[in-house]
């Protein structure tokens, strides 16, 4: 299926030309300012840790999962955290099936350092038995829908699921304290991850004509785009993360531009997931109380969705 | 013979079904179909070119399976096949030799009867697209549990303690303006065939059949669903890529 030329999607010269003069007179194909981030829609599964965002026509699905597993030996007191990017072929037509390419591993890259390295979730709170059990967190980040951006709504999707996940308690136990009991969650109640703060990453694109910036391009902006720059920041101000590999040139006066949008977008955006989880935790309360099922007559029942 | 299902259900019940059309932007053809197990459909297609050890003479059908967390093993690879088989032979082929149509399939949530979700959802998202069909495929899957009766629609947990389910796929229910006139095979009405049969465990050749009476009835029922949803969402705007 590789080098179909009528497979790949490629933006016409008169539309590039379009987007680049538009962008001369401050203005976006779809409407917006070039400081403006398009609409947030964060979703959650039925289960614990499965979260679903929209990031104006981009989807990504984030998978939590938990396994007890052996600790690194130089590391025997703290959990593991791990990042699978999955770019499935449904985004995009030019994405293969198969090994991940170039673009799905910087994306995990950019994803894993925000949350490892700012030390965003608390790895030492997932040790049980040091040296010999720890709790392995699995992140799966499916890209459903590439409408530009993948980065940001792929961090928003990461945090929203590990925001709602819950692992189950364990205990020690047997004769000498050396075995692990893992309780099912119908007997005790599983438990949230300690998560510090929320590295929300900001991604920019940079145009050659005088030096226009926008934030949150979407793919037809990315195809035309001379060089873009991702910066993971938190609310409280600090930079986690920046990420700007090749591309054009840009003076120092627009990176120092660039972080102070970012460090206001990432508050308000933080806020929006905090929001959402808030509104599942409630819903998930809720659901605990048993209530009686409604008996109904039909075969089959159908929603309007 | 009453029967007690942990939801409350009863032997023939399904569960509440939820169906949406046209919900990504870059895809040619989308659909999501939700019954508590939740799969999410995708087509391209069709693109140009077959693969190799394909027919050049006819339209190619390619399946890709994508499982909700974890590498793509075994399973998922039989799960490909069946879907691509059965959807071969729901959709004309004649129509665009030499391409090629994609669907990709993801598992959101997987709460039982995971490959009739996913069949159905390929179904309403090659429709969403506008390939050629002979008629939909329909597929419910049922349960047989020790004591002999039958369950329709079975969750994860029933699944894993009966003693045999089946996979069954049928032909939509046609509505033809001439009765008489209708389609049929060898004397029979197109909608009594079946396209697909996966079954797991051993069931007796009875209990089989049984199941097969209880999935046609169910099939009318799905049918109705799928004409219904498929009617109100009849306007929508064509995309090229």
């Amino acid at each position: 299926m590789e080098g179909r030329l009528a497979n790949s999607w490629r933006l016409t010269v008169n539309d590039k030309n379009f987007i680049k003069t538009a962008l001369l007179s401050e203005i976006r194909i779809d409407g917006r300012k070039p400081f403006e981030y398009r609409k947030i829609s964060i979703k959650f599964g039925r289960e614990d840790g499965s979260s679903e965002v929209q990031l104006g026509q981009t989807r990504v699905m984030g998978m939590v999962t938990a396994q007890l597993v052996q600790p690194y030996r130089d590391r025997p007191k703290e959990g593991i955290l791990s990042i699978f990017t999955e770019f499935s072929p449904m985004a995009d037509p030019s994405f293969e099936p198969g090994r991940p390419g170039e673009l799905a591993v910087e994306l995990g890259r950019i994803v894993d350092r925000g949350l490892r390295e700012s030390r965003a979730v608390d790895t030492e709170s997932l040790c049980i038995l040091a040296g010999k059990f720890v709790w392995a967190i699995r992140i799966d980040l499916h890209i459903l829908d590439n409408g530009g951006n993948l980065v940001d709504a792929a961090n928003i999707a990461a945090l929203a699921a590990l925001l709602t996940f819950r692992r189950p308690e364990c205990s020690l136990g047997g004769e000498d304290g050396q075995e692990v009991i893992v309780h099912p969650p119908e007997i005790r109640e599983p438990l949230p991850l300690t998560v510090h703060h929320l590295p929300i990453a900001i991604s920019f694109g940079f145009f050659s004509n005088e030096s226009i910036l926008v934030i949150d391009p979407t793919h037809n902006e990315e195809a035309v785009m001379g060089g873009r720059m991702t910066t993971t920041v938190n609310a409280n101000g600090d930079i986690c993360a920046i990420q700007k590999s090749g591309g054009e040139g840009v003076p120092r006066r627009v990176i120092m531009q660039c972080l102070q949008l970012a460090t206001s977008k990432a508050a308000s955006i933080t806020k929006q997931i905090k929001d959402a989880v808030e509104v599942f935790n409630t819903e998930r309360a809720l659901r605990k109380i048993k209530r009686h099922p409604t008996s109904t007559g039909d075969d089959v029942r159908e929603k309007q969705n | 013979m009453e029967v007690d299902r942990e939801d409350g259900r009863s032997q023939n019940q399904l569960r509440p079904l939820a169906c949406s059309r046209n919900i990504l932007h870059r895809a040619h053809g989308s659909a999501s179909w939700s019954q508590d197990t939740k799969v999410l459909a995708a087509v391209y297609g069709p693109k140009a070119g077959t693969k190799k050890n394909e027919n050049p003479e006819k339209a190619c059908i390619e399946v890709i399976w994508k499982p909700k967390t974890g590498q793509i093993g075994k399973p998922e690879k039989e799960y490909e096949m069946i879907l691509k088989r059965t959807l071969e032979s729901v959709c004309i082929l004649t129509v665009n030799p030499n391409t090629t149509t994609s669907i990709i399939v993801q598992v959101v949530n997987d709460d039982g009867a995971l490959l009739p979700s996913a069949i159905n959802a390929a179904c309403m998202a090659l429709v969403d697209a506008g390939i050629p069909m002979k008629h939909l495929a329909v597929a419910v899957c049922c349960c047989v549990a020790k004591s002999g009766y039958v369950i329709l629609d079975p969750t994860k947990l029933e699944e894993q303690k009966m003693k045999a389910f089946a996979y069954l796929v049928f032909p939509n229910s046609v509505h033809s303006v001439l009765p008489e006139g209708s389609l049929r095979v060898e004397g029979e009405p197109i909608e009594n065939g079946i396209i697909t049969s996966v079954t797991h465990g051993i069931m007796s050749v009875d209990d089989y059949f049984y199941c097969l009476e209880r999935g046609r009835a169910a099939s009318v029922k799905l049918s109705d669903f799928l004409r219904r949803n498929l009617q109100q969402q009849s306007t929508d705007s064509s995309k090229a890529g």
